[in-house]
């Protein structure tokens, strides 16, 4: 009875991942040149100033660098449209959700996140 | 002062590593009078430790910026109430209050049941062997009293921490993530000392129950918190961060469920210690996730070496508990079986499993980034769509068993008898099914069924409250309020149980209604303009501006109005902070009481220039369901958790008699 009722949670689960596949990669922007086409979640670092305007028709624009210091030249421009979060500017440490078009990551409308400046670390470090 | 501090903890180290040697000692070769000492010593590191905190807190109160933490965490202008908070908003703070918490609730724990002497010889040195770890970080991993020259003022705390929640939040999840120490010690405690009876389980029975009810209640704060501070709109996002104190409050649910079993018919041993070992390990692998930053979060913490120490711990505690309960599986073993399908013992297993299922699939889905990066060399993250499917899928039937769970019998119960007390519960849902389908709330399946099931489990509640007060009107006469309060003051347990019920209800109702039903419109507005939603119209009046304390507030103003007529007038905006150059979206709510909802405006992007605003609007109906569910749920909780004259001589009576047998 009881590996009957397990067997069920298992099945289910099992169904699950074959169904909707095993996750979103997450990749730094010196990834996202070897990877194939579909989604993904970027993670990386605001670079310069952003510009344009999330709510108008060309989107916002700014680009991406590693956020890990492996490969520090990598940028990549990204394009959003969206609620932006109030966090958001240079210097800080996003996550977006998109795919690659033509050496652009278009970002999925309201994916932009930032990774808050820790509700534990002192502010001297947030940067 | 910093010196007092060092000096009290290596105190409470020293009579830690001391009450884990010598109990262990002492309960090994049965030396009583070494295993009080043992006792004495956690009690005494509860002194120490508070005397450390006392100097951190006067330190913090005092401006004492020569302390690195105070400097770090506090600044000159921060009031005093969250200055004291900054004990824990920051790492080595919140490690004391863990230490302080935990050999607080030790020595509470040991000096209440210093009569039960076989078990708490052995706990005493599973809970010293859990301080001795907390206790050996702060000595000499993450001291919250290093020194150093002391600059004018300090960094200050985050804008968004400085929130009345500050105050709360943190400390409850504390007091429920420690307690769960208490029921995992005294467990292993039992198995240890061969007394593998369910002793230990009414032990501990209300500790389980306050730290879950910390938990429970610690995270509905926190919910809530980012429902009005955060402004997104939303209360949940699947956070590793969230799920991290999730997990191990579905699995202290589970145990709180199936140890009743073991109570009435000493069945599922082997379930319960792996339950309350889960439990536990899962409190310290929330610890570990807050802390160490090896999980992606929205909550970034500060990157600390305390990461690995913590995989270490809890390594040695799932080694622990694993060869522990194996070594005594042959006094585990049960008499009674399982005697049909259809009983009350088996609905609690199918909880149980639902239950464990969810909390393990939620861990899967923490853990994925991790095993795909280990075994794939990638790391990939599971999102909002993984954790809603399994919560449909495993939280659905849970909510249906609450309702099913308190009319079957016990043992066997016969199908005719179930068809007869099923019947106006399966009516009730089968008229609030087929009233909502018609009413076009088949929009969602999840939300239609939640509602169904709702009406399923309200009605049994609402029935098995109505049968106890007529049973208990027609025994003692008197009023029919008075039979209730009667009814609920004699079986607290099983009444304050159903009370939690009804709480968990509430909650999945205003969650359904909130999430599936929810209807969210974004639009750019010049002043003079408005947009339509849910039947509101939202007009856009005028920005403002004013200058506050240490914030320049600008706000737009919104007048709401419904059929022609005005309701209220909102003002989403924003708050820049000079100083710390932050900009913090300030969300506006109306409460509205015909649907115990909110109508919910945010002002996602404002252009002083233009005055353009981009207005984003959320109707949520019944969301205040949730944050209600919370004073029901402590209220129940409360209720179950009451001294008990009458079942504390019932069980000393039993074990008087168990004495006298064995």
């Amino acid at each position: 009875m009881i590996a009957l009722s397990v067997a069920a949670v298992l099945a289910v689960f099992i169904l699950y991942t074959s169904v909707a596949g095993a996750g979103t990669p997450q990749l730094q922007p010196s990834d996202l040149a070897t990877h194939r086409q579909g989604d993904v979640m970027l993670v990386g670092r605001v670079v310069g100033a952003p510009t344009g305007d999330a709510h108008a028709a060309g989107g916002l624009h700014f680009v991406l660098k590693d956020a890990k210091g492996r490969n520090n030249a990598a940028r990549v421009p990204v394009r959003y449209a969206g609620t932006v979060p109030d966090l958001f500017r240079a210097g800080r440490e996003v996550v977006v959700e998109g795919s690659l078009r033509d050496g652009t990551f278009v970002a999925k409308p309201g994916t932009l996140s930032t990774k808050c400046p820790s509700k534990y670390a002192p502010a001297k470090k947030s940067t | 002062m910093a010196a007092l501090g060092r000096a009290a903890l290596l105190l409470s180290f020293g009579l830690v590593v001391y009450a884990l040697v010598a109990g262990s000692l002492a309960a090994w070769k049965r030396r009583r009078r070494l295993a009080l000492s043992a006792q004495n010593a956690l009690l005494a590191a509860f002194a120490t430790t508070a005397v450390a905190v006392v100097v951190l807190w006067i330190a913090l109160a005092r401006h004492d910026f020569s302390f690195v933490y105070v400097a770090d965490h506090t600044s000159r202008t921060l009031p005093l109430g969250y200055r004291l908070a900054g004990l824990w908003s920051g790492q080595e703070g919140s490690l004391l209050l863990w230490l302080l918490i935990l050999t607080g609730y030790s020595a509470l724990a040991v000096w209440l049941n210093r009569r039960t002497r076989d078990l708490v010889v052995w706990a005493v040195p599973v809970l010293a062997g859990v301080a001795s770890f907390f206790v050996v970080m702060l000595c000499f991993i993450s001291s919250p009293f290093a020194t150093a020259p002391a600059p004018a003022d300090g960094a200050g705390m985050v804008p968004s921490l400085q929130n009345p929640y500050m105050l709360a939040h943190p400390p409850l999840l504390y007091l429920g993530y420690v307690g769960l120490t208490i029921p995992f010690a005294f467990a292993m405690g039992a198995l240890l000392s061969r007394r593998t009876d369910e002793r230990w389980i009414v032990v501990t029975r209300r500790w389980t129950l306050a730290a879950w009810t910390f938990l429970g209640v610690g995270q509905l704060l926190g919910s809530h918190w980012a429902y009005v501070e955060i402004g997104w709109g939303g209360y949940y996002s699947w956070d590793p961060v969230e799920n991290a104190a999730l997990m191990p409050w579905l699995a202290a649910t589970a145990f709180l469920h199936s140890v009743m079993i073991q109570e009435k018919r000493g069945m599922l041993k082997v379930w319960n210690m792996v339950l309350v070992a889960l439990a536990f390990c899962l409190s310290i692998f929330g610890t570990f996730l807050t802390r160490s930053g090896v999980i992606n979060s929205i909550h970034s913490f500060s990157q600390s070496p305390l990461g690995s120490w913590f995989l270490g711990f809890i390594v040695i505690c799932v080694v622990f508990s694993v060869v522990l309960i194996y070594l005594r599986l042959p006094l585990l073993r049960t008499k009674t079986k399982l005697e049909s399908l259809v009983s009350r013992e088996a609905t609690f297993l199918y909880n149980n499993l639902l239950l464990v299922a969810l909390c393990l699939t939620i861990l899967w889905g923490v853990m994925y980034p991790l095993l795909t990066e280990a075994v794939r060399g990638e790391t990939r993250s599971v999102s909002k769509p993984y954790y809603n499917f399994f919560l449909h899928s495993f939280g659905l039937p849970l909510l249906l068993l609450m309702g099913i769970g308190p009319l079957v019998a016990w043992r066997r119960a016969s199908l005719r008898a179930l068809g007869k007390t099923f019947l106006v519960p399966a009516l009730a849902a089968l008229v609030t099914g087929s009233t909502l389908i018609a009413l076009g709330y088949g929009s969602s399946t999840p939300g239609l069924l939640t509602y169904t099931f709702g009406a399923f489990v309200a009605a049994s509640i609402g029935l098995e409250f109505v049968r106890g007060t007529r049973a208990r009107h027609a025994l003692s006469g008197g009023s029919w309020p008075g039979a209730l309060v009667e009814l609920v003051g004699r079986n607290r347990r099983r009444y304050g149980g159903y009370l939690v019920h009804a709480a968990i209800l509430m909650l999945a109702i205003g969650i359904a209604g909130s999430s599936a039903y929810q209807t969210v419109r974004e639009r750019g507005l010049h002043p003079g303009q408005s947009m339509e939603i849910a039947g509101y119209t939202l007009t856009y009046l005028r920005l403002e501006q004013r200058q506050e304390a240490n914030a320049i507030a600008t706000r737009a103003v919104v007048d709401v109005s419904r059929g022609g007529s005005h309701v209220t007038t909102l003002d989403p905006g924003k708050n820049t902070y000079p100083v710390e150059q932050q900009v913090s979206n300030e969300v506006s709510i109306y409460h509205d009481p015909r649907n115990v909802g909110d109508l919910f405006t945010i002002a996602d992007q404002i252009d002083p220039k233009s005055q353009v605003l981009f207005l984003k609007v959320l109707v949520k109906p019944l969301v205040n369901l949730i944050w209600a569910a919370g004073f029901l749920f402590v209220f129940g909780a409360l209720v179950a958790m009451w001294p008990d004259a009458v079942e504390q001589r019932k069980l000393a009576e039993r074990y008087a008699a168990n004495a006298v047998a064995a």
